[in-house]
């Protein structure tokens, strides 16, 4: 071969792994490695062809020419029993005679038979040389190996698909599940109903404005729908109590986030420190909370935010012992527990996020629809404001 | 360095196209090449210059597009001259034996001159 042709060989294999290597879609890069078949050849018709994945049948990737020719009529058996990547002239299939096909190259990545690629006569209308076929031979594997790689790419991707459906399906049943479970926790107390679920969203509406990652949202969601799992070991009797409580049964009252502790903590959670954030949700930053006396150093985030979503829905609902608090007086109360019971920095998010959702600039509100309506939400909106420029403040003030 | 992108424009001298591919002809943006001239083709033009002057190089891809027009133009019975090649494409051309399916010309006026068509 004179070194020009050499040369210009060469050439395609590069033009070739170009294309394969590029960042096209699969249908664009096909159609390139098409063009630098036909151009290297000199063919001005050519086509790749690609078997389902039954087997049964071929499609057209990639055709230029062959207008006519249907792959249901090229004859398969012929084709598989030629060598792997080796191209021959076709003599003897006359649907593809037809078509003006000069030349069939089986595609075959190890066993398996992937599809051809076929080429019509030169547009010199010289015969195909026996460097031809040597340099098609190489160029077959190449494309065989790239049509088997989408396969197996699209393969791997359908599973994908149904594992993520899978898991998205397992994790709605996960949720309906904690729902009921959390559901038979607040109908031990009826004035306690749904508790668990507005806790759950206060304390992911809070952790979303503190700037949380989705996954670690979904792990505070979890730990507030959990938070009260321990109420289910105390009588009803007492949880329904209408006077106030002696000293003994409030320690009773109080065992409840230890028990919850250890009922969560036999469970495997995706999420980092469920346990720990449901069992300190009663401590308070001054060291004066239950069950570990913990102070603010030794709270966790997660913990300090359910803390606050569990006071605040618990002033503002209905209690047996006591009227719930309006809006406004629940501020006043928590502005008052500020570094004693809850964080500034969980306060100035909370009251962040409900001013956000007052103003209607968040699509689906947490906090708003399960408060009362008699509040002034204009006067609310002023109070926040002016929390959120105090909070800031002393934030930024260390 | 990057390669510039490929563009083609063109212009119509009495009845010959005259089109200017620029850039690489490398990719399958170099088909607006071959529509180009279809367009032409279609309107009854039958003699086409392409201006490979901001042509940097032509690979596979490019030949097997340039394929496409002279199959175009055989099928119509019409002419196709190159201009502004460089050394090396003239001699790839030659080498795969298709420069007898068009014509060479070193530049545009003479391809135009051949045409017998003088512009004013």
């Amino acid at each position: 071969m004179e070194l020009g042709k050499a040369l210009f060989n060469i050439a395609a294999l590069a033009d070739l792994g170009e294309e394969i290597t590029s960042e096209k879609n699969f249908q664009e890069k096909l159609h390139s490695l098409l063009h630098v078949v036909l151009g290297t050849f000199l063919a001005s018709r050519g086509a790749v062809t690609c078997q389902d994945r039954s087997g049964d049948t071929m499609a057209f990737v990639a055709r230029r020419g062959f207008d006519d020719l249907s792959p249901a009529a090229i004859d398969l058996g012929r084709i598989r029993s030629a060598g792997k990547n080796e191209p021959f002239l076709n003599a003897d299939d006359a649907a593809l005679a037809a078509a003006g096909v000069e030349v069939v190259t089986p595609l075959w990545v190890r066993d398996e038979f992937i599809g051809t690629i076929l080429l019509g006569r030169k547009f010199t209308a010289e015969p195909y040389s026996r460097e031809d076929f040597e340099l098609l031979r190489v160029i077959s594997h190449q494309v065989a190996i790239t049509l088997n790689n989408h396969a197996l790419f699209l393969n791997l991707s359908e599973q994908l698909n149904d594992n993520r459906k899978l898991y998205e399906e397992m994790r709605r049943i996960y949720h309906d599940t904690l729902q009921a479970f959390a559901a038979a926790i607040d109908a031990k107390d009826m004035y306690t109903r749904h508790h668990s679920q507005r806790v759950a969203r206060y304390a992911s509406a809070i952790a979303r404005e503190l700037g949380w990652s989705d996954h670690d949202i979904e792990g505070i969601y979890v730990a507030g729908f959990l938070h009260d799992v321990g109420k289910l070991v105390i009588s009803n009797e007492l949880l329904n109590k209408k006077t106030p409580f002696t000293e003994e049964e409030k320690a009773e009252i109080r065992r409840h986030s230890l028990v919850s502790y250890k009922i969560i903590s036999q469970i495997k959670f995706p999420w980092k420190d469920v346990e720990k954030i449901i069992k300190h949700h009663h401590e308070r930053l001054d060291g004066t909370g239950y069950p570990d006396a913990l102070s603010r150093d030794d709270l966790s985030e997660g913990a300090k935010i359910l803390t606050l979503a569990d006071s605040f829905d618990a002033m503002t609902s209905e209690r047996a012992y006591r009227r719930k608090m309006d809006l406004r007086s629940a501020l006043i109360e928590m502005n008052s527990c500020l570094n004693l019971q809850f964080d500034d920095k969980i306060m100035l998010a909370f009251c962040r996020v409900l001013d956000k959702e007052i103003k209607g600039e968040l699509p689906e509100p947490d906090i708003l629809p399960h408060l009362g309506r008699e509040s002034d939400l204009t006067v609310i909106s002023a109070m926040l404001e002016g929390l959120i420029e105090e909070l800031s403040g002393q934030k930024d003030g260390g | 360095m990057n390669p510039s992108p490929f563009q083609v424009t063109s212009r119509l001298v009495k009845d010959v196209a005259v089109v200017y591919p620029q850039g690489y002809l490398n990719n399958l943006a170099g088909e607006g090449l071959v529509s180009e001239c279809s367009r032409y083709a279609r309107t009854g033009i039958k003699k086409v210059v392409v201006n490979f002057g901001k042509t940097d190089l032509i690979n596979s891809i490019g030949i097997s597009l340039l394929l496409h027009v002279m199959e175009e133009l055989q099928a119509v019975e019409g002419t196709l001259c190159f201009t502004d090649m460089s050394k090396v494409q003239v001699d790839i051309f030659e080498m795969l034996g298709l420069s007898k399916f068009f014509l060479f010309f070193p530049d545009e006026d003479r391809a135009l001159q051949f045409l017998n068509v003088r512009e004013r």
